[in-house]
């Protein structure tokens, strides 16, 4: 059950250019078919980051329509709508965080993070639920402190300044379970994450 | 700074989280088209995709899907009034289906009708040939079997130009591939063939020779049992003789 969100993300990821070109000719029936591929993906993400059902779907709403509005961007032949379509959700997820928690926002470094034209070429290995697997056993294996740290920086978009301040613990030290918990992370999934 | 140092922020920087200066670093290596650091944000960037999968899985309301392809006017097809067209739809076969059995059952029976109405006409047309015998002013009327055990027993009627009317009880059915045949038998001649008949469960009959025939120069009738194909000379014995003179 938990998988399966990328279960069908798999199985129709060999149609995605077919799905990038009707959706930047704005194929309403593109959106549902996106939809029912991510939809349940997206959810999870925002979900997670927001805690908030009502506020999730509205943001789920946004999300999409981003990526109704900005398909144009998406390289139709080797786009990958997938984690595009991660990213903005992300996005959406933190900026509402941030605005409720009255934090200002590296808007510039999040407009970079989630700009159709940087996600080419990573769609099936992405999505796989090997990989999927393989990243959820690489995270449990962290110590909890390395784990608090890559949650904070994904789920909340916290930079290492501020996780030390939410932590309480010296910027330092933060730093090397940042730095110790992405050289793990890099070890278990190498192969499995193309340069 | 190196390649080298900024290796490690490269996740950082995908999630849009890298602070600075390095997030400045990296951005300025991007821009010169730095081949290093290009490849190692690429890698990042799918670490960083692999990242949302780590989210417990969760469904959304069925309504989302809805307001989502509502608000780019895209008007789905809703299940609503699906399960009541399946329902005609079915009511339809159904009715097909039934009704075209009805046809053939009402066909069936039309054809029985009128088998039995062509029956019944072929029926009526004989008694009305007998009533027409019988009422004749000008028919003989003569009885045989009278004062004999069991024997057949009846009547023949005679008319000129209507024909001969045979009406007996006691003749049992005949056995299977025989038949009653009745002659008309001229004086001093030969026995003349006046076709075949069965007689029902009940022992009664009634055959009709039709055509003329004169009473004046007819000798007798009679009747004997012959193969159900008919004979052209009566085989014996005879069953029934009425003799007319």
């Amino acid at each position: 059950m938990m998988f399966l969100p990328l279960w069908l993300a798999i199985h129709v990821a060999g149609s995605d250019s077919e799905l990038i070109g009707r959706l930047q000719r704005h194929d309403p029936q593109a959106l549902a078919e996106l939809y029912d591929r991510y939809g349940r993906l997206t959810y999870s993400l925002i979900l997670r980051v927001v805690r908030d059902t009502g506020v999730a779907e509205d943001l789920v709403q946004e999300t999409f329509m981003r990526v109704w509005n900005r398909a144009q961007g998406l390289d139709a032949q080797k786009g990958s709508i997938g984690p595009w379509l991660l990213a903005v959700a992300r996005n959406r997820a933190i900026d509402y965080l941030r605005s409720a928690g009255g934090r200002e926002r590296n808007a510039l470094e999040f407009e970079e993070t989630d700009h159709p034209s940087l996600y080419i070429d990573m769609e099936r290995d992405i999505l796989s639920s090997d990989k999927a697997r393989r990243i959820k056993s690489a995270m449990e294996r962290l110590s909890p402190n390395q784990r608090e740290v890559i949650e904070l920086a994904y789920f909340e978009g916290l930079s290492q300044t501020e996780m030390a301040e939410r932590m309480g613990q010296p910027l330092g030290t933060v730093k090397t379970w940042v730095r110790a918990a992405l050289k793990n992370l890099r070890d278990e999934l190498g192969p499995a994450v193309p340069a | 700074m190196k390649c080298e140092e900024l290796q490690d922020y490269y996740e950082l920087y995908a999630m849009g989280v890298a602070g600075e200066p390095e997030g400045d670093e990296i951005r300025s290596h991007l821009s010169r088209q730095c081949e290093v650091c290009m490849a190692g944000i690429k890698r990042a960037r799918a670490f960083t995709s692999f990242l949302g999968n780590t989210a417990p899985a969760m469904a959304p309301s069925p309504q989302l899907r809805r307001r989502i392809l509502a608000s780019v006017g895209f008007e789905q097809r809703r299940f609503g009034m699906a399960p009541f067209l399946g329902f005609a739809l079915a009511c339809a076969l159904f009715a097909a289906f039934y009704f075209s059995g009805r046809e053939r059952e009402f066909a069936t029976i039309a054809l029985r009708l009128r088998e039995q109405l062509g029956q019944q006409t072929v029926e009526l047309t004989r008694l009305n040939e007998a009533f027409a015998i019988l009422n004749g002013p000008d028919t003989t009327t003569v009885s045989f079997g009278t004062g004999q055990p069991a024997p057949p027993k009846g009547r023949v009627f005679v008319n000129p130009t209507q024909g001969v009317l045979l009406i007996a009880s006691n003749l049992s059915p005949a056995p299977a591939g025989k038949k009653y045949e009745m002659w008309v038998i001229p004086k001093g001649g030969r026995p003349v063939p006046a076709g075949l008949f069965q007689s029902e469960a009940d022992g009664t009959a009634m055959h009709i020779r039709r055509g003329a025939v004169d009473p004046a120069t007819t000798g007798a009738v009679a009747v004997t049992l012959e193969n159900e194909a008919g004979a052209l000379e009566p085989t014996m014995p005879i069953l029934i003789v009425a003799p007319l003179q």
